[in-house]
């Protein structure tokens, strides 16, 4: 049977593509020390293939057909658009992708009775994708599952449904008959505002972080859940919903003790650092 | 369709390297030509239509009438960033643009941008 090895949260925060270069700016250089430990874990464990969990920026998903969870079934993936070229200077990309772990994630013939799954056959991957990518696997040789969950435009699926989301990657994983090493890989952010009053600015809620590592530290997921409610969250930023996509992790881990938990503080706002690694 | 047409806008310009150019050379031609361009038969509606306000903030390149009306944030600040990077200057750069935007956007809070 296949191994859920390790899980991880990382910031996708495209201005470090910008910002984050040699020498090294001090106030990123936990960032970087970051991405590089558990770019080291990935290797450590040998994965073979990434669940990634995202959030497309309404790029390709807008609001003429926004599903809430969806899992990519393409053979590869192109990354990065335009936009993201002019704005952060981002480059293209090119991600192998994994059908068969796809189909067993979203269900072949019937949905899974977890999830709702749309599926995509054809997905143009944003920075909430590639940014964690060219941190992690910057030569793109795992291949991934990409799973969208809408965190951007209301309504957005509750906090729960990310963690049963979680639960069925794993379960997903434990009766796939492969001996495969699988990582699953989710991106966001702590508190963070843009195009608000708050934003760039460092964190717009320093208790809100606060709390939300405490919740991976101490692998509190039904606390996360409470805390997570969307007024809590809205008032912590407009777009701290991409927090919940942690959620995915700490419940596909089982709800136990993150072994990395850390907000990292840069310029822009605090960066979510979360690592799993399972039992040998 | 209001709010949802202001998202609409904003994204069909800040996705594309052309759209950015023509709204900034020719702002007012650019909506004009916006509002009345037709999608074809194969798509499910050709809706473009902006109120009088959104028009005018458009026109204006006004990110703070914009916000007012309902414009997603993340999408304002997108667009906004999209449109006058040309005007950086060595004493008028990106960290001066969020300031001015944030000093813009402040004392209105967070408005109802649910399309």
């Amino acid at each position: 049977m296949a191994k859920l090895v390790m899980a991880a949260v990382t910031p996708h925060n495209p201005l470090l593509w910008r910002a984050m270069r040699e020498p090294l700016p001090d106030d990123l250089r936990g960032v970087a020390a970051n991405f590089a430990l558990i770019r080291d874990t990935i290797t450590e464990l040998g994965v073979d293939v990434i669940i990634e969990v995202g959030t497309d920026h309404i790029r390709q998903f807008f609001g003429d057909n926004q599903p809430a969870f969806l899992v990519g079934k393409a053979e590869s993936y192109h990354g990065t658009y335009e936009n993201e070229v002019r704005t952060f200077g981002m480059e293209y990309s090119e991600i192998t992708g994994h059908r068969e772990l796809a189909d067993l994630i979203a269900g072949r013939d019937v949905l899974t009775e977890a999830i709702d799954f749309a599926v995509s056959h054809e997905w143009r991957l944003d920075h909430g994708f590639t940014i964690p990518l060219h941190y992690l696997t910057p030569n793109f040789d795992i291949p991934i599952v990409p799973i969208n969950v809408n965190s951007t435009l209301p309504p957005l699926p509750s906090p729960r449904r990310f963690a049963a989301l979680g639960e069925h990657l794993r379960d997903t994983v434990e009766r796939w008959d492969s001996d495969a090493r699988v990582a699953i890989l989710t991106s966001g952010h702590m508190a963070t505002d843009v195009g608000g009053p708050k934003q760039f600015a460092g964190s717009p809620d320093p208790v809100f972080d606060a709390e939300a590592v405490a919740w991976m530290r101490d692998g509190d997921l039904e606390g996360a859940i409470h805390g997570c409610r969307y007024e809590r969250i809205i008032e912590a930023g407009n777009i701290t919903y991409q927090y919940v996509n942690a959620l995915t992790a700490l419940a596909a881990m089982g709800g136990v003790p993150a072994d990395l938990a850390e907000a990292t503080e840069s310029r822009f706002a605090s960066s979510p650092f979360f690592m799993w690694k399972a039992p040998v | 369709m209001s709010k949802y047409m202001i998202d609409k806008f904003m994204r069909a310009v800040e996705m594309s390297d052309a759209a950015v150019d023509a709204y900034v050379a020719d702002t007012a031609g650019f909506v004009e030509a916006w509002e009345t361009a037709s999608g074809g038969t194969d798509r499910p509606t050709d809706d473009r239509t902006l109120t009088a306000e959104e028009r005018a903030a458009f026109i204006a390149r006004d990110f703070e009438a914009l916000y007012v009306l309902g414009a997603h944030p993340y999408l304002l600040w997108h667009f906004t960033e999209a449109i006058f990077t040309h005007e950086f200057t060595d004493t008028f750069g990106w960290r001066d643009l969020v300031e001015r935007y944030r000093a813009a956007v402040t004392p209105y809070g967070v408005p109802d941008y649910i399309a």
